[in-house]
This record gives C-alpha cells, sequence and structure tokens, in this order.
C-alpha cells in the first residue's frame, strides 16, 4: 500500500514535471489562437481559422505563399489546355499519414464530396461549383472541365483540402472532428482535439515539402485578447495571433517578446442602403422626420460622406499605425487593384457643399451600425467615424452590437450604413467584387455578402467579362475597371485594410502571412534557416 | 444642515416636548461623523450631476465636441485647439474624462434613483398586499418574491437585458424586475407585525376603504425600514448598472455612464493608460460608498432594537 502510493506520487510528481517542462523543449510549440476552430472537416466551414488548421493537416493542389502569390501545392503545374479545360500534374511520391499513396482518384473524390458535406454554414462548393467534370488522364494527371472558360479554378482550388479515396469514403463532419478520419498529407499529424479548447498535433516526418521544425503542437484557442496576451507575457504560450492594438506599444518596447505583422488582404469598410427608395429605415431628416426617400441614393450624399472620413486619423489613433487608409478593396498592389488609387483625402468642408448641393444643407440623421466583437477595434472605429459625420452634419447615432445580433440583422437590410470587413482570401479583385458589389444573385454565386444590395449593371458586365477572360493582363485591365466604376460610383465606403499581428518569445521567428492563417509551419527558431527543399 | 446642528446640542432626552420624530431622527443621524461626512459628499455628488451641463468643460455626448486626434491624453494636456485642458485626461475618442465622469454620474445616479423608486413602488405595494390580504395572495406573492430572489441578480439582470436589448430605459425595467423583491420581503416582514395593531383594527371598524387603511395607516408605520433598503437599493443598483455598462450591455457607446468609461480603459491598463478607467473607478467608488455611510447610519437610527 505504501509502495504503490509512494509510486503514485512519483508518477505525479514526474508528470508535473513533465507537462512544465513542455514549453521549455525546443521540439515543442504552444501557440495560442483567437478564433474558434469549428471543425476538423476541412470541407465543412469555409473560415479563415478552420483552413489554417486545414492547412496543417492537409494540403491543397495549389497553395499560397505569405504572400498569397500562388504556388504548387499537391500539383506540380497546371495549364489549361483549352479555354474550358485545366490540366493538372500532381506530385508523386506523396502519401497520406496513413501510408495511402495520392492519386488522380483522390482529387475526383474530393471535388465530388465538397458539395455534399451536410450542415455546412458557409460551404466549400462555390470553389468547385465551376467544375463540370473531372476526367482522370493517368493516376498523376488530371483534368477539370468547366462549364464556360474559368481563369480563376487554381486559385479557387488553393482553398480545398485534398481527401484520401480509401480512408474518406462515407465519412462524415464528427468522423474528422473524433479524429477517426482527420488523415490528409499535411506537415503534421493529428494527435487530439478538443473542440473551443485545444487541438493537439505532432511532425508528419514523411511529409513531401518542407519539414516542420517542431515534433509536437499544442494549439491552443483563447478567445480572450486580455487573456492571450497575459498567457504569453507569463510564458503559458509561445505564439499568440490577434494582438490586440491596445497592448502593442508595450509589446514591441518589451524584450520578453516579438512582434511580428504583416499588411493584410482584409478591408474594413462602410456598406451603404441601397434598396429602399422610399427612404431608408435608420435615416430622418434634420429634425427627426421621415424624408420620404434615400438620401443615399445620390451619388452627391455617398461622397459626402466617404471625403469626410479622416482615414489617416483613423489609422494613427484607433489603430495605433496597425492599418492602411485605402481608397478600395484590395492593397494598390494586389491583381487587379489600381496602383495609383489613394484612399480619398479628408475634406469637411467639400463634403459640406456636397451635401448642400444635394438638398441637404442642413444634414439629416443616420444611425451607423457595426459589431463590437469581430474586427480589430470596429467599436471604436465606428464611433470615430460617428465624430466626423456628425461635424459635417449629418448627425450619426452609433450602435455597435455582438458579431452575431448585428450580422444577421444586416443581412435582413435592417441598416441604413454598417461597418463591415472583407478578407479576399485569394489576394485578387474578382473576389471582393464577386462578393460584395456584385449584383445580388444567389444562383450565379453573385453578391452573396453585398448587404447593401448595391447593383450596377456597368460593375455586373466588366466583372462577368473579366471571369471568363484566360488572358492574364487582358483579365486584370477588366477587374480594375470593375473596381474603378464602384469606386466612383461610391458602391462601399472603403476605410482601411488591416495589419495581421503576431506576437512570439524572442526566441522564435514567424513568417507572417499576408492572409491571416495562423500555422505552426510558419514559425522555427530565430537563428534557423528554412530547411531547403 | 444649520438648524439640525443646533439640534444636536440639545439633548434629546430632556426636551421630550418639544422633539418631534423628524426632529430626532435628524440628531440622532448628526451623531455619526463619518455618516455626516458621506451625507455632504452625497450632497456634492448629486449637485454636480444635476448641473453636469453648466459644469463641465465638454458635452461628451455630442459627437461634435469629440476629435478622435485628442485621443488617449495624459491629464493635463492641453487639447489640440489650445481651448481647454483635460484635467483628467481623455479617453480613446478624445472625450474629455472630467466631462464623461460628471455626465456618467448623472446617468449612474438617474438609474439607480429611478430604478428604486419604481421597484420601491412596486415592491412596497405587492408587500403590503401580501400581508393585508394574506391567504393565496399572500403565498402567490411570496413565492415570486422567492423564485426572483433565486436568481443570482447579474445572471438575471443580463438575461433579462439580452431579451430587451440594450439602452438606460430597458436598464431601468431590468433593475427593477431584480430588486422589487426586497421591497416586497421587508414591507410584509413590517406590515404583518402591524396589521394587527390596534389602529388598523379601529380604522377597520370605521369601514375606511381597504386601499385607505393599507396606504394611509398601514404604509406610514412600514416606512422606516423601507428607506433604509431603498438607500441601501440606490447603492446596489447604481453598482449594477456600471456592471452591466461594463459588460457592454448597458448604456449605448456614444453615451457612457461610468462603467462603460471603466470598461472602456480596461484594455488599455496594461499600456499603463491607467486614467481612463482609474479615474470613472474613483468616482463609482466615492458615490456607492457615500451613500452606504449614509444608509448605514439611517438603518442604526431608524432601528427600534438599537434605541439607547
Amino acid at each position: 500500500m505504501m509502495i504503490s502510493m509512494r509510486a503514485a506520487a512519483m508518477a505525479a510528481v514526474s508528470a508535473f514535471a513533465l507537462s512544465s517542462a513542455v514549453p521549455a523543449s525546443a521540439q515543442n510549440l504552444s501557440m495560442a489562437v483567437g478564433a474558434q476552430v469549428t471543425s476538423l472537416d476541412p470541407h465543412y466551414h469555409a473560415l479563415s481559422p478552420n483552413l489554417a488548421v486545414a492547412t496543417m493537416i492537409f494540403d491543397t493542389l495549389t497553395a499560397f505563399d505569405s504572400e498569397s502569390r500562388m504556388e504548387p501545392g499537391l500539383a506540380e503545374s497546371w495549364r489549361a489546355v483549352e479555354p474550358t479545360v485545366w490540366e493538372f500534374k500532381l506530385r508523386p511520391g506523396v502519401k497520406f499519414h496513413n501510408g495511402n499513396a495520392f492519386t488522380a482518384e483522390d482529387v475526383a473524390f474530393t471535388i465530388a464530396r465538397v458539395p455534399q458535406v451536410v450542415n455546412s454554414p458557409s460551404s466549400y462548393a462555390i470553389y468547385t461549383r465551376a467544375i463540370e467534370r473531372v476526367e482522370i488522364v493517368d493516376p498523376l494527371t488530371v483534368r477539370f472541365h468547366t462549364r464556360s472558360p474559368y481563369p480563376v479554378l487554381p486559385n479557387d482550388l488553393g482553398q480545398v483540402a485534398i481527401l484520401d479515396k480509401e480512408t474518406h469514403e462515407g465519412a462524415s463532419t464528427e468522423d474528422f472532428n473524433s479524429g477517426k478520419v482527420a488523415v490528409g498529407t499535411g506537415p503534421f499529424r493529428y494527435v487530439n482535439f478538443r473542440s473551443g479548447d485545444r487541438l493537439e498535433l505532432e511532425r508528419n516526418d514523411a511529409y513531401w515539402g518542407d519539414k516542420p521544425h517542431w515534433a509536437r503542437v499544442n494549439y491552443r484557442i483563447l478567445p480572450n485578447d486580455a487573456s492571450r496576451t497575459a498567457a504569453l507575457l507569463a510564458g503559458d504560450v509561445d505564439f499568440i495571433d490577434q494582438v490586440p492594438t491596445s497592448d502593442l506599444a508595450n509589446l514591441r518596447r518589451s524584450d520578453k517578446v516579438r512582434v511580428s505583422e504583416k499588411d493584410g488582404l482584409r478591408i474594413i469598410f462602410l456598406a451603404l442602403d441601397h434598396l429602399h427608395p422610399e427612404g431608408s429605415p435608420q435615416i430622418t431628416d434634420a429634425e427627426g422626420k421621415p424624408l420620404g426617400k434615400n438620401p443615399l441614393h445620390d451619388l452627391r450624399v455617398r461622397r459626402a460622406l466617404s471625403t469626410a472620413i479622416d482615414r489617416p486619423a483613423i489609422a494613427s489613433r484607433v489603430m495605433e499605425g496597425t492599418s492602411m487608409p485605402s481608397g478600395q478593396f484590395l492593397p494598390p498592389t494586389a491583381f487587379g487593384a489600381i496602383p495609383d488609387l489613394a484612399a480619398p483625402k479628408a475634406d469637411p468642408d467639400a463634403a459640406k457643399k456636397l451635401l448642400a448641393e444635394a438638398g441637404y444643407p442642413n444634414g439629416f440623421r443616420i444611425t451607423l451600425s457595426g459589431p463590437n466583437d469581430r474586427y480589430m477595434n470596429d467599436a471604436r472605429i465606428v464611433q470615430a467615424i460617428g465624430q466626423m459625420w456628425t461635424r459635417i452634419g449629418v448627425r450619426t447615432q452609433v450602435d455597435a452590437q455582438p458579431w452575431t445580433t448585428f450580422i444577421s440583422r444586416a443581412g435582413r437590410q435592417e441598416f441604413s450604413a454598417f461597418l463591415v470587413g472583407w478578407g479576399s482570401s485569394s489576394g485578387e479583385a474578382s473576389n471582393p467584387l464577386r462578393s460584395l458589389v456584385a449584383g445580388y444573385d444567389r444562383d450565379k454565386g453573385f453578391g452573396t455578402s453585398n448587404r447593401g444590395r448595391y447593383s450596377n449593371p456597368e460593375v455586373d458586365a466588366k466583372l462577368e467579362a473579366a471571369l471568363r477572360e484566360l488572358d492574364d493582363p487582358k483579365r486584370e485591365a477588366l477587374l480594375r475597371d470593375a473596381t474603378r466604376l464602384a469606386m466612383e460610383d461610391v458602391a462601399i465606403i472603403p476605410i482601411h485594410i488591416q495589419k495581421n499581428l503576431w506576437a512570439m518569445r524572442p526566441t522564435l521567428q514567424h513568417d507572417s502571412r499576408a492572409d491571416e492563417l495562423t500555422r505552426a509551419q510558419d514559425v522555427r527558431p530565430a537563428s534557423s534557416q528554412p530547411a531547403a527543399r | 444642515m444649520s438648524a439640525s446642528t443646533a439640534e444636536t446640542a440639545v439633548p434629546p432626552a430632556k426636551a421630550p416636548k418639544v422633539e418631534t420624530p423628524f426632529r430626532r431622527f435628524v440628531s440622532e443621524f448628526c451623531e455619526s461623523k463619518l455618516a455626516l461626512v458621506g451625507l455632504i459628499v452625497f450632497a456634492i455628488i448629486v449637485f454636480i450631476a444635476v448641473f453636469a451641463p453648466f459644469l463641465s468643460p465638454q458635452n461628451p455626448y455630442d459627437l461634435a465636441q469629440l476629435d478622435i486626434m485628442d485621443g488617449r491624453l495624459e491629464p493635463g494636456t492641453r487639447d489640440g485647439a489650445d481651448t481647454m485642458t483635460y484635467w483628467l485626461g481623455t479617453d480613446d475618442q478624445g472625450r474629455d474624462m472630467l466631462s464623461g465622469i460628471m455626465y456618467g454620474l448623472r446617468i449612474s445616479l438617474m438609474v439607480g434613483a429611478g430604478s428604486a423608486i419604481i421597484a420601491c413602488a412596486v415592491g412596497a405595494s405587492l408587500g403590503l398586499l401580501a400581508a393585508y390580504a394574506g391567504g393565496r395572495t399572500d403565498t402567490v406573492i411570496m413565492r415570486l418574491v422567492d423564485l426572483q430572489l433565486s436568481f443570482p441578480t447579474i445572471l438575471a439582470a443580463l438575461m433579462i437585458l439580452a431579451f430587451l436589448g440594450k439602452g438606460i430605459f430597458n436598464v431601468v425595467i431590468a433593475l427593477v424586475i431584480v430588486e422589487w423583491a426586497y421591497y416586497a420581503r421587508t414591507v410584509r416582514g413590517t406590515a404583518l407585525v402591524e396589521r394587527r395593531r390596534e389602529y388598523i383594527e379601529a380604522a377597520q371598524c370605521l369601514a375606511l376603504p381597504t386601499r385607505r387603511v393599507i396606504f394611509r395607516h398601514l404604509l406610514p408605520n412600514c416606512l422606516p425600514p423601507l428607506i433604509v433598503v431603498a438607500t441601501m437599493q440606490i447603492a446596489r443598483a447604481i453598482a449594477l448598472e456600471a456592471t452591466l455598462s461594463f459588460l457592454g450591455l448597458g448604456v449605448p457607446i456614444t453615451e457612457p455612464s461610468l462603467g462603460l468609461l471603466i470598461s472602456n480603459g480596461y484594455e488599455y491598463m496594461l499600456s499603463g493608460k491607467y486614467w481612463i478607467s482609474f479615474y470613472p473607478g474613483i468616482a463609482l467608488l466615492v458615490t456607492i460608498v457615500s451613500i452606504n455611510l449614509v444608509g448605514d447610519q439611517m438603518r442604526d437610527v431608524l432601528n427600534p432594537r438599537l434605541k439607547k
């Protein structure tokens, strides 16, 4: 009895010693991320945190580097053999974690599975919708036949994780979450997943690409900003994402922490009510009486509201230098963005003049809504814009609310003006144009997030032409035309593009990504060089 | 105040004929210097809150008067246009903290007093009714009270606000719903004793209407404990409103109360910008302590068991 108790005590002590030794070990990495991972099924929910996890366990045919440029993944090369046929050459010798070989059969199986995932809150089928059928030429060659010319297919396939036909035939989302079939070709293998808490991974020693440095990864989910920062400072974790801007100055000054940042691809903008011509739900005249018309239908009013906003002030004071003022959807260097289109300059006097020309010399009243828990400093940005609008005579009431209520109300067109964000994961202009300003058409997959219901046939025509154009320079010109038309018409009011922020122990370094994904393979000890391929 | 100080000089026991209950109350209240200080501080706070629009350097609720470029300035800094000094600094929106606190006190007191008065009216009426009517009415009302008191206050208020939505008016409603039960229970206890007294019997023998018996005869004699509970509940309501606003369920973000001011500054505590949370916190603390000092002394004075 005595002996067994002592043995138990010793086991407990040594277990404790082991667990406390884990963060210090050079082979283990403990990360804390701010956003929930809703599932390990890579085809369940198209959401950045899920994609980050998917790209640790699985691979995609095409991949994106840290600058969101396309690079080979499980496909070594691809080309359009005909306007409606894309041919992909697959990487030879790739094995799934369970030893199965990766072949063209698996690609065909994956494309077939994506639209069949049940109860998907946001389906990956938008990325495979263009594919009419998959033709297996030989085990390492596959051809995608599309209904019409579809130049962005390689971009779209960069979002779709490839599964193993043998393992995943008939597998449900729950089978992935329980770990039963969480098997891919990616740099890490599944060890354990507790939803809402943590994901544990180990290195895939048979990985075909750059082998990650870490033998074991503890990927924790800590949604509270202050706890995440505190966990890093206390040494509980080695790496955090979504660093709160209020802590940033302090962390930058500290020699116990290294901050990494990257200009992102997420535009924060104001969407305006383009729908209700008989009067917007949250707009009244200066005395609080109904206007009988929607002032936002007047281009001069939309211009005035955009011109009233002092974007550099928001970037410096609210965002503390972690955003870039913007006048369009994407950074000027992105594919399809307009290189010389800068953010509109703030000019309150010109804005007042525009309002007077439009017939509102005394302004009007409006409610500006926004989330208070979704984007960096969202509620603060909304208040700051409220100040700026009130100063030109548009008396603004600010309404910040939790994301879940906010977004469902926005989707029901209950707001007159609201702040929202959009991350263009593919890094090129067809993505935001198609989702945010193209006329709402559910069947075409157009305007799926166009909650202000902007509609401009000229923009739609340019965009549709671009989506059919295989020649890159011509396509880019068409996308620029569409962007310019939408921006000159103030379809939305762009505010800024967020920078992505991470913080880590000074002994680590991070290959920071434009697409916000937080992944263990991008972190390594500060001195080491990336392993040669 | 001078009349009451003069009164303390006269030992109440020696002049029983000129003594009214009110004068006795005042003189006994003033026996505690601490309570007197509390009362004076509370009077000053009420004065600031009532006259905030005339006293404050800025209207912190008028967005046009705020300038984001003046955000997070340290206490004592001049503003960008060099027209005023931010004696207590500014918050992240460039709101003058001093003005923000003055207006915040206004909301806190308004919500505290408003909810306490309504809850008192509702709770006292139901408590009296329960005690006077007895029987099934008593059982129903008191089981409702038990039900209400079995929920943690914050949790109940959170649920009500989640259902009603944000806004000052809704906060008052939520506070009334979570607080009426305290008044009901207190009043019922006293009223149960009082209703067996002779004067009630006498009133009933005169065939006075029930309403008149309850409100003109029973209620005045149940007042002392009610006043004590009300004072304590005002302080509680103020603290609760601050908590709800801190959690983002109270007032709109452009019209911050003390709780929301503290919450706005909370995120900056780690970066050393203490003043955004600190000063509203002090204001909240002083308000609640002063009310509690007054309430404690009132309880001692009005409690017949502590009579010397």
